[in-house]
C-alpha cells in the first residue's frame, strides 16, 4: 500500500471503491425487493374472503364460520364489519365511505395456512367445506396461481439475477481500471524484465499491489454501501427501533457487504495481472 | 544451466561463459546478424566495436536473452537458450548483469532503491543489503547521489546507478550497450575501467561500443561488428583457437 492514497492511486482508489459501492448497493436492494417480495407473497395466499349467498342474514353469516372452521387451512375466520369495509374502499380509492352508509354485509374474511402443494384450488376447498356445513358462498378474492400467484418468484428471481449481472459490470469496470496500476507500474516491470524476473514474477507483484488497493477500495464501497442502506431503512421507516433493525436484519442480508471487498481485490488483481503481463512480454520480446 | 557433463556444462566449466556459433538473427523480417561465431570468457574482456547499425545492440539483446537465434547454437552460461524452457532462460538471465544503453529505471526511487532492486527480487531484507549495496555505491563513485530519486541525477551518474545495478546479484557476466554514449571522454573511460575490474572477481564482460580505444581501459579480446558479421581483430575465431588449444 506504499504511496496507494496519493495521485493518481487516490484516484484509482476511489473509482473501484464507487464501483464496489454499486456493486454491493445493488446487492443490498436485490435483498430488500427478495424480503418484500417474500412478504407479499405470504400475506397474499394468506388471504381469502368469502361472501354468503345462503342462509342470508346473520344465520348464515353464523353457519358459515362454523363451517370455515372445519375447513382445510383456515387459520381464523372473521365477518367484514362495516368500518373494516369502508377503509378497504379508502384504500382501494372509494374515496372517504362512512361505516354507516355501507349496506348489510355477507362478507368473511379468512386467513390461511401456507399451502404446501403448489396449484392447490384453495379456493374450491373452502367452497366445498362451507357446502358441507349447509352454507352456498362463493369465494371472490383467493390465492391463485394464474391470477398473479408466482410473480413474486420472478421478481426475486429478476432482482437477484439483476444484481449478479450489475455486480458482474462493476468487476469488469474495477478489472479494467486496474490496469491503470500496471501502465503505470510499467517501468518497474521492464526493470524486473531485464533482470530475469518471469512473467508471473513480475505480473504477481503488480497484482499483489493492485489485489490490495482493490480489498481496501472494495472494504471502503461495502462500507458505505452499508450506511446508505441503513439511511434508506430509517428513512422508509422512521419509527424503527435498534431492536427491531436488529430482528430484521438477516444474517444473509451481509453477502453483499462481505462479497464486495473480495470481489473487487480479485477483480482489480487479475486485471492488474493481465496488463502486467502484457508490459512483461513487450519488455522480453524484441525479435 | 545445463546437466552436470552434458558438454554445455563442460563449456561453462571451462570459462566459457558466452560461445555462439553460426549464429543469425534479426526483428521481425529482417535479419540483422549473420552467422555470427562469439566467444566471451569467465575473467576476461570482449569488446565489440562498430558503426552505428552494425548490430552491436542486437547481439547483446541476444546475450541477455531478449532475442532469439534463427538459426545456429547459442550456449549462454552453460545453457543452450534454443532449447531452454521459460524457467531456465529466467534462471540465465539472473546470472547476467545488463547495462543498456539507454537504462530503465523507476523514477520515483531513489538510486539505492534502484541498485537494490535485483537483490529485493531475491527476496532480501533491506537489513540484508544495505551493506552490499552501499559497498557498490562507493565502487561506482555515486557518493551521496545514491539518495537522490532517480529523475535528478545527471547522465553519468545514471550511468553509473546501471553499472552498481547490474552488479548487485554478482552477475557472471556482465553486458555492456554502448556504455559510453552521451558522456564525457573522461567519464566514459572511467565506466569502461569500472567494467573492466569486474573482470578481476572472474565476471566475463561483454562491451558493445562505437567508441574506439576503450582497449586502453583495460585488457581486452576485441571484435568487430560491420553490417551484422562479426569477426576477431587481434586474436583468433573461437574454433580456431579451439583448434590450437
Amino acid at each position: 500500500m506504499k504511496n496507494a492514497l496519493t495521485g493518481v492511486e487516490r484516484a484509482l482508489f476511489w473509482t473501484l471503491a464507487f464501483a464496489a459501492f454499486a456493486a454491493a448497493a445493488a446487492g443490498l436492494a436485490a435483498r430488500a425487493v427478495d424480503r418484500v417480495a417474500a412478504q407479499y407473497e405470504v400475506q397474499r395466499s394468506n388471504y381469502a374472503i368469502v361472501r354468503v349467498i345462503a342462509p342470508e342474514g346473520a344465520a348464515g353469516i353464523a353457519a358459515a364460520e362454523v363451517a370455515l372452521a372445519q375447513a382445510p387451512l383456515v387459520t381464523s375466520a372473521a365477518p367484514m364489519t362495516a368500518g373494516r369495509a369502508a377503509a378497504l374502499l379508502a384504500q382501494w380509492g372509494g374515496g372517504d365511505v362512512a361505516p354507516a352508509d355501507m349496506p348489510p354485509l355477507r362478507l368473511i374474511e379468512v386467513e390461511l395456512a401456507q399451502s404446501e402443494e403448489p396449484g392447490a384450488d384453495v379456493g374450491g376447498d373452502i367452497v366445498a367445506a362451507l357446502a358441507q356445513g349447509g352454507v352456498t358462498a362463493e369465494v371472490i378474492e383467493a390465492p391463485n396461481d394464474a391470477a398473479g400467484g408466482g410473480l413474486s418468484a420472478r421478481v426475486r428471481a429478476a432482482a437477484f439475477w439483476g444484481a449478479v449481472a450489475f455486480a458482474l459490470m462493476m468487476l469488469v469496470i474495477i478489472s479494467l481500471a486496474a490496469r491503470s496500476l500496471a501502465a503505470r507500474r510499467r517501468e518497474m516491470v521492464t526493470v524486473m524484465c531485464d533482470l530475469g524476473a518471469t512473467r508471473s514474477q513480475a505480473a504477481g507483484r503488480v497484482a499483489d499491489e493492485a489485489a490490495v488497493l482493490g480489498l481496501y477500495a472494495g472494504l471502503a464501497g461495502g462500507a458505505l454501501a452499508g450506511v446508505a442502506a441503513l439511511i434508506v431503512l430509517w428513512l422508509a421507516i422512521p419509527a424503527l427501533s435498534l431492536d427491531a433493525l436488529r430482528t430484521m436484519i438477516l444474517p444473509i442480508d451481509f453477502a453483499p457487504i462481505v462479497a464486495a471487498p473480495l470481489g473487487a481485490a480479485i477483480a482489480a488483481g487479475f486485471g492488474a495481472r493481465a496488463a502486467a503481463g502484457y508490459f512483461h512480454e513487450q519488455a522480453a520480446r524484441l525479435g | 544451466m545445463a546437466r552436470p557433463n552434458s558438454p554445455d556444462y563442460d563449456l561453462y566449466r571451462s570459462g566459457i561463459l558466452v560461445r555462439l556459433t553460426g549464429v543469425d538473427a534479426g526483428y521481425g523480417a529482417s535479419t540483422v546478424l549473420f552467422g555470427v561465431d562469439f566467444e566471451a570468457r569467465a575473467g576476461e574482456v570482449a569488446l565489440i566495436n562498430g558503426p552505428a547499425a552494425a548490430g552491436k545492440t542486437t547481439i547483446t539483446h541476444l546475450l541477455r536473452l531478449a532475442l532469439q537465434p534463427r538459426s545456429g547454437r547459442a550456449v549462454i552460461v552453460g545453457t543452450d537458450i534454443v532449447r531452454a524452457s521459460a524457467r531456465s532462460r529466467a534462471n540465465v538471465k539472473k546470472r547476467i548483469g545488463y547495462v543498456a544503453e539507454n537504462p530503465v529505471f523507476i523514477e520515483q526511487w531513489t538510486a539505492f532503491d534502484n541498485i537494490a532492486m535485483p537483490l529485493r527480487m531475491a527476496g532480501q531484507k533491506p537489513r540484508e543489503y544495505a551493506d552490499d549495496v552501499r559497498e557498490l555505491v562507493d565502487f561506482v563513485g555515486l557518493g551521496d547521489a545514491s539518495d537522490l530519486r532517480m529523475e535528478k541525477l545527471s547522465g553519468a551518474e545514471r550511468r553509473r546507478v546501471a553499472i552498481a545495478r547490474a552488479l548487485a546479484n554478482k552477475p557472471e557476466l556482465i553486458l555492456a550497450d554502448d556504455p559510453t554514449a552521451n558522456m564525457s571522454p573522461a567519464d566514459g573511460r572511467r565506466v569502461v575501467r569500472l567494467l573492466g575490474e569486474m573482470r578481476r572477481v572472474g565476471a566475463g564482460v561483454v562491451i558493445a561500443s562505437q567508441d574506439e580505444g576503450l582497449e586502453e581501459c583495460a585488457p581486452m579480446r576485441r571484435w568487430r561488428m560491420e553490417r551484422g558479421r562479426l569477426s576477431p581483430l587481434d586474436h583468433a575465431a573461437p574454433e580456431a583457437a579451439e583448434a590450437l588449444e
